[in-house]
């Protein structure tokens, strides 16, 4: 075995959302440090809602990402209903179901056809991918234009809607404009369907982690807005108790906080929310054809390995468009676009499932309903911590490859998470110290 | 259709959203026959159109000094001249471009010309346009016309 001692450095990830670096110093085959920098300027969102009324709270909020602001809408009006004592439900509940169908149709697919799949097919990027593989990267963006189709109904427009409120939304479409979206939907499904069937056929690195997986729970379906934090390790609570079991800390060497469990006042470590949490903790409350096309591919739960994320996320995809193409179905436009929300002083608390993981959001105003403080818990720095835990665990792979192969599969298993850390662009550079 | 005029960028981020004021401009004048005015807030959405072959003039902001010029540009000149996207994810004009010519039988996509206009980087949030940028709307207006008419598009 080699005494050699190397640093895998990457300056600037690429196809991720965001701006961070990677470094993992080795001794021989072991990691002695790895570190997911991200060096994205902070933007204290949490900071400047206060004194803001809580009706603004939604629309500032959802401006804190681009890839996913529904998922931001719904996080801050479940947290805000939360305290005013308001429940959304029938049709209204109906259609924030598939608002956010639509958001995880497109995020996934962006990020599995033009993200992601290069990794595995051996290409640096979606265009040169595009070359050999032209008609899966064609289906993958009239899959992500089906989910903007379904936003922009919906939210009012594409990227931050603006048509979602407490309560509800200011306008709910009719129901002929919903069935204008069938056609695209039931293609949708068929296509992702297709798509699960060529990325199985990927070369996936074998690797598994033991980690604890932490994703919502709800009885009846696969989770969005509502339901239980559940764990693989037992635990199962309200989510108003997220900031008993989680804990925000920051390391020197990022700017973005990350995130521990605790319990009994001792640290319980790291763990993993987003696909494959839902998929091992959730996947009997996927509909029976989604779980169906699952099996059929070898995918059942449970999956410890990160790299076979970008399949669940495909599962994820067939999974929003049957819902959907349920919800569009049955729905019937309700009288009223909203429920009243009366104000009260209050302190409200929600998770919902953005398409990354755990969204976690507290609002705390006065009987004016002016924000006193407010916290947000986004998924990508709950999992920066596993993220780092799966590199170390793959030092002895890094260290047996050549520095450039060895970088891309570092970067690949970051990919594995498609991380948001705010707008994609460039990649890593990988500096090597040899001693 | 003869040609698309597609704005991009942004309302609510200030002059980012200069695209939009021009596209509107354009409403107000007589066009020449089936032209299509649109606005893309995501250029990803780009990569469809191009497959058509319908000539298609891009109307967007760059980062440029001095602020409130306006520019045209060919798809090849984009890289050099604009430093920073403004879009705020998914893919830029570039991209967009590239992967539609990757896509392709030949690499052959619809012409593209960009008629732009320099801005400063937005600071902050917030609707309306700054005076250079308002200045430069209707001579930005004015040339997407004349590429019209002369089907230079």
């Amino acid at each position: 075995m080699s005494n050699t001692t190397r640093t895998i450095q990457v300056d600037y990830l690429a196809r991720v959302e965001g701006e961070g670096s990677l470094t993992i110093r080795l001794d021989g085959d072991k990691a002695t440090e790895v570190q997911l920098s991200i060096f994205e300027p902070p933007r204290f969102f949490e900071a400047f809602l206060r004194g803001r009324s809580f009706m603004e709270a939604p629309d500032i909020t959802s401006r804190i990402c681009g890839i996913c602001p529904v998922a931001y809408l719904m996080s801050s009006c479940h947290a805000l209903e939360d305290a005013l004592g308001v429940h959304v439900g029938g049709s209204l509940r109906a259609l924030r179901r598939l608002l956010y169908c639509g958001e995880w149709i497109e995020s996934h697919a962006l990020h599995v056809f033009l993200l992601h799949a290069p990794d595995f097919l051996g290409y640096p990027d979606a265009m040169s991918m595009a070359k050999q593989h032209g008609s899966w990267v064609k289906r993958g963006l009239r899959l992500k234009k089906a989910g903007n189709s379904l936003v922009a109904l919906l939210g009012g427009r594409e990227i931050h809607p603006v048509n979602v409120r407490v309560g509800g939304f200011y306008r709910a479409p009719t129901k002929s404009e919903l069935g204008a979206l069938l056609p695209e939907l039931r293609w949708g499904l068929g296509a992702a369907a297709e798509a699960l069937e060529w990325v199985a056929t990927f070369d996936f690195p074998t690797f598994e982690r033991d980690v604890e997986f932490v994703a919502l729970q709800h009885p009846d379906e696969y989770p969005f807005c509502e339901g239980r934090l559940v764990s693989s390790r037992g635990l199962d609570i309200d989510v108003r108790d997220y900031d008993a079991h989680f804990v925000e800390e920051q390391a020197p060497y990022s700017s973005a906080l990350r995130s521990r469990m605790v319990h009994a006042g001792g640290d319980r470590g790291t763990y993993l929310c987003g696909p494959l949490a839902r998929f091992n903790l959730d996947f009997d409350q996927l509909l029976p054809e989604v779980q169906e096309l699952a099996r059929r591919v070898g995918l059942t739960p449970p999956c410890r390995n990160p790299f076979r994320m970008i399949l669940v996320r495909l599962v994820e995809v067939a999974q929003a468009f049957a819902d959907a193409i349920r919800i569009v179905e049955s729905y019937v436009r309700p009288e009223a676009s909203f429920v009243a929300a009366p104000v009260r002083a209050g302190t409200g608390f929600s998770v919902t499932e953005a398409p990354r993981g755990l969204l976690y959001n507290r609002f705390a105003f006065d009987d004016s309903g002016t924000i006193l403080d407010a916290k947000i818990v986004p998924p990508t720095s709950q999992n920066q911590l596993s993220i780092e835990d799966d590199l170390l665990e793959l030092a002895p792979l890094l260290a047996s490859l050549p520095l450039a192969e060895a970088t891309h599969r570092a970067e690949q298993a970051v990919r594995n998470y498609d991380p948001c850390i705010s707008c994609a662009t460039h990649f890593l550079t990988l500096k090597v110290e040899r001693t | 259709m003869r040609a698309r005029v597609i704005a991009l960028g942004q309302p609510s981020a200030g002059d980012d959203g200069v695209g939009v004021a021009v596209l509107a401009a354009l409403r107000a004048r007589a066009l020449p026959p089936d032209v299509e005015l649109s606005h893309l807030s995501d250029a990803t959405a780009l990569v469809s159109l191009l497959d058509s072959q319908v000539p298609i003039i891009l109307v967007d902001a760059v980062l440029a000094c001095p602020a409130g010029q306006v520019v045209e540009l060919g798809p090849d000149e984009l890289a050099s001249s604009e430093p920073l996207r403004m879009s705020s994810h998914g893919l830029g004009i570039s991209e967009a471009i590239g992967l539609a010519r990757a896509l392709s039988d030949g690499g052959d996509v619809a012409p593209v010309r960009i008629v732009a206009i320099t801005i400063n980087r937005p600071e902050r949030y917030g609707h309306g346009l700054s005076d250079e940028a308002l200045a430069a709307v209707p001579v930005a207006a004015a040339r997407v016309l004349s590429l019209l008419e002369t089907d230079h598009a």
